[in-house]
């Protein structure tokens, strides 16, 4: 509409002043015109300010304005104003149309009619369109998915491939084209790029070859009425039998307020359901869902929310994650300093896990130690280790009541770089020679720690004394450690019912990077403060952690969080403190690297489609090495072998590099073997082939970036709606073999419009104010 | 590891089939003895029978006996505290130190912790002011939760209500330990009875000596510690004594180690050990005055030491 009526007052379409530029074609010098327009205008003026009669001075002012300014408008088109555009020759020049080929084309948001059929009947053969774009330019078509290929016709498509390489697909017909004469490339397209590939470093390349992108923008840019599981984020790795805490982007639209079931599925079988509220106002909101998974091997979890009533698309309700089930056993070394039930009931707790195996090294007099469950007679034999390498065997270390000057300097720099280096779970437990009590302010082991240890060590003392009533942070709801909860108590609510607990080590401030899964207040009746001091009203965390460096630090600065089990109100049968402690042994051992990881990037992909196997290798202190020598044996689903050599990533130090395209549909086994000189480790990961379903993620019609691929090729972005102008603008791009054109301006009906009014309205304001 | 031997309990009527007539006439002889002396838990139910002579000397049986020494538990700080079960009543009486579970209270609670604080690295509770030894709880009462390791001494005078049961039951399945101490032949029936009562699924299983409760601070030489005992059940000569368990032939005469483990497997967790035929604690009490010799006293604390740094770990 805008556009019509600006085309009825300019006589030419916006594009035009856009493109052309601007110039005068008087035959005359302008200084001459001017002169001539202010010989006129000064008597004029003159004239009206001598005659008086009725007229106030402000009546005068009135009538000299509208009357210069339509001299003025007179003067300008003796200028012959006019506009100079470069045109494309007719036919003479190409373009490119690259038409979306993809299965989200299916998708009817159009009314009732499929994005594929706007393709089919707007760029179909005999379409007015296509003909218009025939007449001014030679039309090469493309279709395009996953991969690009030259088209006869619109008809051709099936609108089948299961992914969308846009950026790939205009560089393809770019090249295609650049022994020819080109105007520019034509996108028809929902606007899904599921490739991975960096969208500006494309852009920029086309801008420098100054290819202008038309991108026509099929689809609506937000569905009426559905829901899609967007992302999920779950972790690549769990032990058998451990809690998989995953979070997943639900997006919705007009399903404000509604209830609605995700389940998870282990390969058919519900591990988990949770409802989720989709809250009024927000399109996309994150849940947390939790999951047991007991079977070992690579499981592929299918998140999906049922189809909903009238709900638009039903191919984006379904994501899929693949997660390596372990069925490892990770090694955990508990240091103790005082024989306390601590490691009584630690060790019954973690007994029954097949796979935790609980080191413990118990000081039970000055310079005797008992050993629990060590593998062999060597293990720690000289006590607490003194190398890196000794160390760095175990993936998580327990510090118990056991202050900081019974280790060297030396081993506390150790037990920090365990957790930054070498990537290991460091668990400080509460006890009165723990924490500031313990010594460690100004150790190593300050900054590694997520609570604020300072002042002197007060080793056996009792300077503080708090009973601590357990409760979960909103952190702490949905966090793998603390999920105790059963079918019909939740987490939060069970750890309400846990008995209180006790601390001697007084806690004023956490890191800023830290965060506090439990929280402990002071109970009914209970005390908090140094001997003497009463205080009601106490807080402080039961259970903090941070991110040191590689690793995870945890603080539990509660002396006796046995109660939990043995308290007289919990039950016998009650499970919370062995499943609590399983939970956060194999949390903190979860993220700790071996000596070789191996990892696939992506983990899903389509049939031949290329994936990367990227290894780190360190050596036994978890140095780096850029020597060694990496393979990894892909094993296909029917069980064909392949080696594929991975070389060292110059630019990462330690880290090798491989690729192989999965052929068969189905889960492949990746074993990458590093033979050091200090021996041969190995990793296993797996890559899943199958067709996705990513051309139903973020269906909707993507403006933004349609919008900036042509803002930055310097073409334009249309709908369906506006398409109609798109040949008359590709001819207006300069590029290719043109011709100039020079476009009058003087004859715009808004010209003639202008004048009329501005003489009207000096007649008009006479008569209004009877000096006519 | 061991295996350890079921121990064969006379007067268990699984195991004395050939034996059942005489055990109906020794049933019979019994019931009539019992009729003219109620045990202590008849008397707990019917307190207001009690001659007033018993309730002058021994206090109500219903209620429980308060050792002069004691001046209340210490307030729970999550140190470890030396726990010592009361049972109700006047049973094992002795006018110096009251029913049998007081026995050697509060002598042998502080020089054990004393022992445990000068040896090994726990820092125990030994005294606060007037409050002595340790803590005194009884097996109904919630505080008890608060002592994984307790110690019951004399098991012969206890005769434990439901309740008492229930509780004592809960604290060992949730992970309680208790160490039985000064019991010999004539206890054991009393005891066993009531241990069948808590935890009816386990089995009494004698240890041979070389489980890890005598290894876990000190190595025990258990052919050692019979030569320090003389044979006759460690520290019987302090009233404890050995003797066939039951009276009957399959018992050994002199002192041994009876558990309780989990599922009866000795692998698992020891849930009770009881010293039978024996009275480690008096050893404790007496170590100081020199009534005990130092061979034999050491003896003892090695052992005391041993049972508590193995509940502490295992």
């Amino acid at each position: 509409m805008f556009g019509a009526i600006f085309e009825f007052l300019f006589k030419y379409r916006p594009a035009v002043f856009e493109q052309g530029d601007l110039t005068f074609g008087a035959p005359v010098s302008v200084v001459l015109i001017v002169l001539l327009a202010a010989a006129i205008a000064v008597p004029a003026m003159l004239t009206y300010f001598r005659v008086g009669g009725k007229s106030t001075p402000r009546d005068r002012a009135v009538l000299t304005a509208l009357r210069v300014a339509a001299l003025l408008v007179l003067v300008a088109c003796l200028f012959r104003p006019m506009l100079l555009l470069s045109e494309a020759v007719p036919r003479r020049n190409f373009i490119g149309v690259l038409l979306d080929d993809s299965r989200s084309m299916r998708i009817a948001d159009r009314g009732q009619r499929s994005r594929a059929d706007f393709v089919r009947d707007s760029l179909g053969p005999r379409s007015r369109l296509l003909e218009r774009l025939s007449e001014k330019f030679q039309v090469r078509l493309f279709r395009f998915g996953g991969t690009s290929e030259r088209t006869d016709s619109a008809g051709s498509l099936t609108f089948e491939q299961r992914d969308t390489r846009l950026v790939g697909a205009i560089d393809g017909a770019r090249q295609d084209l650049e022994a020819v004469p080109l105007s520019g490339l034509v996108v028809v397209t929902d606007g899904a790029d599921n490739s991975l590939t960096e969208v500006s470093d494309a852009l920029l390349a086309l801008r420098a070859r100054a290819v202008p992108v038309f991108a026509v923008g099929i689809g609506s840019e937000r569905f009426a009425r559905d829901i899609e599981v967007q992302r999920v984020e779950a972790p690549r790795r769990v032990l058998k039998g451990g809690t998989l805490v995953a979070d997943v982007i639900v997006r919705q639209s007009g399903f404000d307020g509604a209830t609605v079931p995700l389940i998870v599925e282990d390969e058919g079988r519900i591990v988990a359901r949770t409802e989720i509220l989709m809250p009024a106002g927000s399109d996309a909101s994150p849940v947390r869902v939790t999951a047991k998974l007991s079977d070992p091997g690579p499981r592929i979890l299918t998140f999906r929310i049922p189809m909903q009533e009238r709900e638009q698309v039903v191919e984006n309700n379904t994501q899929r994650a693949l997660v390596d089930v372990r069925d490892s056993r990770e090694k955990v070394l508990y240091i103790e300093g005082e024989p306390r039930y601590e490691v009584r009931f630690v060790r019954a707790a973690v007994a029954a896990d097949s796979n935790l195996q609980l080191v413990v090294l118990q000081r039970t007099a000055e310079g005797k130690f008992l050993r629990l469950n060590v593998d062999s007679g060597d293990e720690l034999i000289a006590g607490f280790p003194k190398s890196r390498a000794e160390l760095y065997r175990y993936r998580a270390v327990i510090l118990g009541n056991i202050e900081a000057s019974f280790f060297t300097h030396d081993q506390l720099t150790m037990l920090a770089d365990f957790v930054s280096v070498r990537g290991g779970g460091l668990v400080q437990l509460g006890g009165r020679r723990s924490f500031s009590e313990g010594g460690y302010a100004d150790t190593p082991l300050a900054d590694v720690m997520p609570v604020v240890v300072e002042g002197a060590a007060v080793a056996d003392s009792l300077t503080f004394f708090a009973d601590l009533a357990p409760a979960l942070t909103p952190a702490g709801v949905a966090h793998a450690v603390t999920q105790i909860g059963t079918a019909r108590v939740s987490a939060a609510d069970k750890w309400k019912t846990l008995p209180a607990v006790t601390s001697v080590n007084r806690i004023r401030r956490v890191k800023p990077g830290a965060v506090v899964l439990i929280t402990g207040t002071v109970p009914s009746g209970g005390r908090a403060g140094q001997p003497g001091e009463t205080a009601l009203r106490y807080e402080q965390p039961i259970l903090v952690y941070q991110r040191y460096g590689r690793g995870i630090a945890v603080s539990m600065p509660i002396q006796d969080d046995w109660q939990w089990k043995m308290g007289a109100e919990v039950a016998v049968e009650d499970e919370s403190f062995e499943t609590f402690w399983r939970q956060l042994l194999r949390w903190v051992t979860s993220d700790a690297p071996a000596r070789v990881e191996a990892r696939a990037t992506p983990d899903q992909v389509n049939l031949r489609t290329p994936v990367q196997v990227r290894a780190v290798v360190v050596d036994s202190a978890y140095e780096r090495l850029n020597d060694a020598q990496v393979s990894a044996q892909v094993v296909a689903p029917s069980g064909g072998r392949q080696t594929v050599a991975l070389d060292w990533a110059v630019d990462q130090d330690g880290e090798y590099r491989g690729t192989f395209a999965p052929s068969e549909e189905g889960v492949y086994r990746v074993r990458v073997t590093a033979t050091t000189t200090s021996g041969i480790a190995a990793d296993t990961t797996y890559v899943r082939a199958a067709p996705l379903d990513a051309e139903y993620t973020m269906a909707e019609m993507r403006r933004p970036f349609l919008q900036r691929v042509a803002d930055e090729t310097g073409g334009k972005f249309y709908t369906a709606q506006t398409v109609g102008t798109l040949p008359d603008d590709i001819a207006m791009t300069k590029r290719g073999v043109t011709v100039v054109n020079q476009m009058d301006l003087w004859d715009m009906p808004i010209v003639f419009i202008v004048l009329v009014g501005l003489v009207s309205s000096e007649w008009a304001y006479r008569k209004l104010r009877g000096l006519a | 590891m061991s295996t350890g031997r079921r121990m064969v309990i006379a007067g268990a009527p699984r195991l004395v089939r050939p034996m059942r007539r005489t055990l109906v006439a020794l049933t019979i002889v019994l019931c009539a003895a019992a009729s003219l002396m109620p045990p202590p838990t008849a008397h707990a139910q019917r307190g207001g029978r009690i001659p007033d002579r018993f309730r002058e000397s021994f206090g109500d049986p219903n209620d429980f006996y308060t050792p002069p020494d004691w001046r209340g538990n210490p307030p729970y700080d999550g140190r470890f505290t030396f726990a010592r079960i009361k049972y109700r009543g006047y049973a094992r009486w002795s006018g110096r130190e009251g029913p049998g579970w007081s026995h050697d209270y509060p002598d042998a609670d502080v020089h054990l912790m004393s022992i445990m604080r000068e040896i090994t690295a726990v820092r125990p509770f030994i005294s606060a002011g007037p409050i002595v030894g340790g803590a005194i709880v009884a097996l109904d009462d919630p505080a008890l939760f608060k002592y994984p390791v307790a110690y019951l001494s004399e098991p012969g005078g206890w005769f434990p209500n439901a309740a008492e049961v229930l509780g004592l039951r809960n604290f060992m399945l949730k992970g309680g330990f208790v160490i039985v101490d000064d019991f010999g032949a004539s206890d054991w029936g009393t005891f066993e009875s009531a241990m069948r009562r808590v935890v009816p699924e386990l089995e009494p299983i004698e240890l041979k000596g070389d489980e890890p409760v005598f290894d876990s601070f000190f190595k025990v030489d258990m052919a050692r510690l019979q030569q320090a005992d003389g044979g006759g059940g460690f520290g019987g000569g302090f009233g404890g004594g050995g003797g066939r368990r039951g009276g009957r032939g399959e018992g050994r005469r002199g002192g041994s180690f009876i558990g309780y483990f989990e599922k009866n497997d000795p692998k698992r967790r020891l849930i009770v050990l009881a010293a039978y035929g024996q009275d480690i604690g008096e050893n404790w009490q007496w170590s100081g005055a020199g009534f005990v010799p130092v061979d034999v006293s050491n003896e003892a604390f090695k052992l005391g030491v041993n049972f508590i740094i193995y509940a502490l770990t295992h």
